[in-house]
């Protein structure tokens, strides 16, 4: 149980609320045990009366005060369990949205490195899904168990009020129950219930794999294997759920027999003590029906603690998240970043790419073009200077101070970086240009839409800006998508500029037009360009190969 | 078709498709039923004999040694009400899994239905979760709602007529209390069913935003917005809990309602038998009341609502699988909308690909393709070429059979698109995180290794697999991830050339390509070529247009000089 610690610390926070809630649940089972128990003693009771008055003997009965009490119970059983439930899943939600943040948050802090590592599909899991997961602990795993122990202790005292000894008998039998229902049906499910999660993880990274290769696959004709390959994933997850819920049916079948089996034995208890004169024949009923109510303390037992498993898979799986750091050192100094725009790359290397150290100078207000085929390493200078990932070696610097005594969100407001895979947000045009500079006006936008010659495009859509932008900019072509994101780096209007292979998908006029249009806008500024060809770079002041390069 | 758009329409609809998919585990929710049943009767004994023995000990002054035989009948009555309920959870559970099984059959063939296309404008995200989470949400409508349903009529009904024969004024009580429940929660249920709706909509809104914002996380990095993201994210997750909260309470409030009505007619019941008893009552059946069926009476109170309250619970289980099911309905539709048969049929030459008078428009996009007329011979090498947004995609999607055409026709050898398979290279390549071998074989999944190797030294990557430390079990990320752009392009080539599909589209495949890798790819292509295969290759890159055999121009959707 080491792996929930954490969270029953998270969620000790809020121990007022916690508290309250679980007290209202008690309220709840008691409001249930004082209705039947007195209803049962309180017919019993008119029906002996009954009897002695039949005889002639007259004495006062109070109807007044019992029935009384059972209306009291009646409300009060009602309205506890809608404020109950109403307070307590509103605490659970309010975790639960705390939690998603600052698990977002946790995934913003990590270097690029380490993101490629993980799957965008699982993270998706990991927020929904295994946050959810958690809202078990207190609402089915920490508040039912204390609350059933109460209402064991009450009932205790109410039978021990006339039978001790019996009662002693009574809550022992219903204390093992409790025990077997709860960690008995933990440990019993633990494993079934753990791999559920897995499951469905697998079966959502299946399913958003089919989906992204819905062209290729279908047009291959080998839809139809992936397909059986995904059900027969989904039969597996089922048949373990079967295997599970079979469990769960058996447990709660369990608690409805033990329950009523120490009914059973309260009510043999109760009438050898009345035959031995013990115990009054009202006193009796109220026994039994007591134990009796006590089955709505325990009835929601087992299916809560047979999810135990996955409650602690899930949390398992989101510590390890927190351990997960970015390897991305947070500057200690924050040293101004300075005006003078100078790059320089000083004895760089990189573990993964295996390549000599790198030196490199870019002077402010210079326009240097490097040139090499895909794949030699050197979008890695630039992911370097944008700080995506930090050198093993050697020093990257910006007016001759390390990169390193930046603060990292300071440094990356001065430059604006075209990375050569293009990311869009599944929103509108307007809001993923909104995303270079949040307060841009709308001249603006159509501005930079208009120096990536988007602008006429855009304008023939009905929506305009407000088009709605595919997953990955799917609805607009590939080369649209592009300009699209190079408009982003332009509306940011930064000192520093690094474009990485910024034409690619783009036909041989609009690339001409764009570049004629780029000359002028990148004029004083530092410019990074990185290509494959001379001709597809906006033009610059100096033109290195890859292998000039490495040679420096 | 003629979409269904208002509200009650929709609900209809909702309900149609879960009763239509409910048909086929009929079998197993009538046999749910008798189980409960069964436990219901064996209830209604163990109250009976419970208040047999009290009358017998209190009222009879039966001596202990003679009750054994009814406490071991008790006893029985015990397991049989555990055993009637657990059978009840294990079928209803069976016929649900069985449901679920063929629901997602049917989702995966629409998808395949609506094609490439017509699913790029919706989010992956979104879609998974109607496959995953959309699917396992009309679990507890199968497995719980719909036995609990018939329960909930019959179980009262059934204690409703022990409790006339015992007592026909406190079950006029009991009856009286009954009608309004249901009454009270079509109410409530009828505005939990719509917040309901909107519940399930968050969800997926809520996993599509975070999915596409860990997409972009590099992009908010380095735009500084990461702080604004994580606030976005927040305010979509505090979003959600408002709406679940909403959701939650007016569920909690139907089932209050019934609580209310449980417990009150318990407390009148309890009174009235007490009055009774005392001989306050002088009128009815109340004269004739013993402790045995006073008690009798009071103990089948709670489980005249018991089933009631049950199936309260599990109304949020309904709730639920109505906002899946209009949105699993919705899908359906479209798919249904989706497959138009292949119009005309000019010549069925099986030598030639012959585009007839072939016209598309999308939705808010306008026209794609206006009366586009080709015919291409077995092994040319087409280059469609134009500039961007003029129709060489659209033309492609075509072909590979992703979209209808709105008007005109399409042979590919004689076959109509989709009826025989097409090796397809987009502009981004589609790559899993996984192994080399598991990439190469997507397409071609039983691809013997050699083949492999053969289709990846064919597109050139022959050096880079040396390097490799696991060869082709070495584990890709996420997109590609560690191989660049140019590589990342030619594994996704070497799936075509693993491929015996005699047509090959490409969409732009040398768009992010250096001059080196070009030329081995083009060298493949050529390869390709010459092995009878038909290439059509959407690009504007020289080296292309000078491999291709013919170049067929394409200018705002119509044929253009090239």
């Amino acid at each position: 149980m080491r792996e929930l610690r954490p969270w029953i610390a998270l969620l000790m926070h809020r121990r007022k609320r916690l508290m309250i809630g679980a007290l209202l649940m008690f309220l709840t089972l008691a409001s249930a045990v004082g209705l039947l128990s007195l209803s049962g003693w309180f017919i019993t009771a008119t029906a002996i009366t009954g009897l002695i008055w039949a005889t002639g003997t007259r004495f006062v009965f109070d109807v007044y005060v019992p029935g009384g009490g059972i209306r009291f119970f009646a409300l009060a059983r009602t309205v506890t369990r809608y404020l109950e439930r109403v307070y307590n899943h509103d605490t659970v939600l309010r975790l639960l949205a705390d939690l998603r943040g600052s698990h977002f948050s946790a995934l913003t802090r990590l270097d690029g490195a380490t993101l490629a590592r993980w799957r965008a599909s699982q993270w998706l899991n990991r927020l929904t899904a295994d946050i959810d997961t958690l809202d078990t602990l207190y609402l089915r795993l920490m508040a039912p168990p204390v609350v059933a122990l109460l209402g064991i202790l009450l009932v205790g005292l109410l039978i021990a009020v006339f039978h001790a000894s019996l009662a002693a008998i009574l809550v022992t039998l219903l204390l093992a129950l409790l025990f077997t229902l709860t960690v008995g049906m933990a440990v019993w499910c633990q494993r079934l219930s753990a791999r559920r999660v897995e499951r469905l993880d697998k079966l959502r990274s299946q399913s958003v794999e089919l989906l992204q290769g819905l062209a290729e696959l279908s047009a291959a004709g080998s839809l139809t294997w992936h397909q059986q390959r995904l059900l027969a994933a989904s039969r597996a997850m089922l048949n373990e759920q079967q295997a599970l819920q079979w469990r769960v049916a058996l447990g709660q079948g369990l608690a409805t027999l033990g329950v009523s089996g120490i009914m059973l034995a309260g009510l043999y208890g109760g009438m050898q003590a009345y035959q031995q004169e013990l115990l009054s024949g009202p006193a009796v009923v109220l026994i039994v029906l007591a134990l009796m109510a006590m089955s709505e303390g325990m009835a929601s037992l087992p299916a809560a603690f047979a999810q135990t498993g996955a409650t602690r898979a899930a949390a398992g799986r989101l510590n390890q998240q927190t351990v997960l750091r970015s390897r991305l050192a947070e500057s200690i100094e924050a040293l101004p970043v300075p005006a003078l725009h100078t790059l320089e790359w000083r004895g760089v290397q990189v573990g993964y790419t295996r390549l000599p150290p790198i030196n490199l100078h870019l002077a402010a207000g210079e326009r240097l073009a490097i040139i090499g085929p895909s794949g030699c390493g050197k979008s890695t200078l630039a992911a370097l200077a944008a700080r995506l990932i930090d050198p093993d070696a050697g020093d990257v610097l910006a007016g001759g101070v390390t990169l390193r005594q930046f603060q990292l969100d300071e440094w990356r407001t001065q430059f604006g970086y075209l990375t050569q895979q293009t990311e869009l947000l599944h929103d509108s045009v307007a809001a993923n240009l909104l995303l270079a500079r949040p307060d841009a006006s709308g001249a603006e936008l159509w501005e930079a839409l208009e120096l990536v010659e988007l602008a006429d495009t855009v304008e023939s859509f009905p929506a305009k800006l407000a088009t709605w932008v595919g997953e990955s900019g799917r609805q607009l072509s590939g080369g649209q998508a592009r300009r699209l994101a190079l408009a982003r780096v332009v509306l940011k209007n930064p000192p520093l500029v690094i474009l990485d292979e910024p034409f690619s998908g783009l036909d041989e006029p609009t690339r001409r037009r764009i570049q004629a249009n780029l000359d002028p806008w990148l004029a004083g500024r530092s410019v990074l360009m990185l290509g494959h060809d001379p001709n597809a770079l906006p033009g610059a002041d100096r033109v290195l190969s890859w292998d000039q390069v490495l040679a420096l | 078709m003629k979409a269904i758009t208002t509200e009650r329409g929709r609900a209809g609809r909702s309900r149609l498709w879960l009763k239509a998919q409910g048909q086929p585990a009929r079998f197993l929710l009538i046999a749910a039923i008798l189980a409960g049943l069964v436990g219901a009767f064996a209830v209604i004994a163990q109250m009976g004999l419970m208040a047999w023995l009290v009358h017998a000990l209190i009222v009879t002054r039966a001596p202990l040694e003679t009750l054994l035989l009814p406490l071991a009948l008790l006893a029985l009555t015990l397991v049989l009400r555990a055993l009637g309920q657990a059978l009840q959870d294990i079928l209803g559970q069976r016929s649900s899994a069985l449901v679920r099984q063929r629901v997602r059959l049917r989702v995966l063939e629409q998808w395949t239905a609506l094609g490439p296309v017509k699913m790029a404008g919706r989010s992956s995200a979104t879609l998974t979760n109607q496959w995953v989470e959309q699917v396992e949400a009309l679990d507890g409508y199968y497995a719980r709602y719909l036995p609990q349903q018939w329960l909930a009529l019959l179980v009262p009904l059934t204690i409703g007529g022990v409790v006339v024969w015992l007592d026909w004024l406190a079950a006029i009580f009991l009856f009286l209390c009954a009608p309004l429940i249901p009454l009270f929660m079509a109410l409530v249920g009828i505005s939990a069913e719509k917040l309901s709706q909107q519940h399930v909509l968050e969800a997926g809104r809520l996993s599509g935003h975070f999915l596409d914002r860990v997409r972009n996380l590099t992009s908010l990095q380095l735009f500084g917005q990461v702080p604004a993201s994580i606030a976005s994210v927040q305010v979509a997750a505090d979003r959600y809990r408002e709406v679940t909260m909403r959701t939650l309470r007016v569920a909690f409030l139907s089932s209050a309602v019934l609580e209310f009505f449980a417990s009150v007619a318990i407390a009148v019941v309890a009174i009235y038998i007490g009055f009774g008893l005392l001989g306050y009552i002088d009128y009815g059946p109340s004269q004739e009341l013993t402790l045995f069926s006073g008690l009798f009476i009071l103990l089948l109170a709670p489980e005249f609502f018991q089933p009631l309250r049950v199936l309260a619970q599990h109304y949020h289980d309904r709730a639920a699988a109505l906002a899946a099911a209009d949105a699993l309905a919705a899908l359906e539709q479209d798919a249904l909308g989706a497959r138009k048969p292949p119009p005309g049929k000019p010549d069925s030459d099986p030598e030639f690909i012959s585009v007839a008078g072939l016209s598309l428009s999308y939705p808010g996009r306008g026209l794609a393709l206006a009366g586009i007329d080709l015919r291409v011979a077995r092994g040319e090498v087409v280059a469609l070429v134009g500039g961007s947004g003029s129709g060489k995609s659209s033309l492609l999607h075509c072909l590979a059979g992703f979209v209808s055409p709105d008007a005109g026709s399409i042979r590919l050898f004689g076959n109509p698109p989709g009826a025989s398979p097409i090796a397809w290279l987009g502009q981004q390549p589609f790559l899993i995180k996984g192994s080399w071998a598991e990439n190469l074989r997507l397409t071609a999944p039983q691809a013997a290794a050699t083949d492999l190797l053969e289709a990846v030294r064919a597109v050139g990557l022959g050096e880079v697999l040396d390097r490799q430390p696991d060869g082709l079990n070495t584990l890709l990320g996420e997109g590609g991830r560690g191989l660049s752009g140019g590589q990342a392009q030619r594994l996704a080539l070497a799936r075509v050339w693993l491929s015996e599909a005699s047509l090959v589209l490409l969409d732009e495949p040398t768009a992010s390509l250096d001059a080196h890798s070009e030329a081995e790819v083009i060298r493949a292509l050529r390869v390709l070529a010459t092995s009878g295969r038909t290439l059509i290759i959407a690009t504007h890159h020289p080296a292309l247009m000078a491999m291709a055999t013919r170049r067929v121009g394409l200018h705002e959707g119509r044929l253009a000089d090239a």
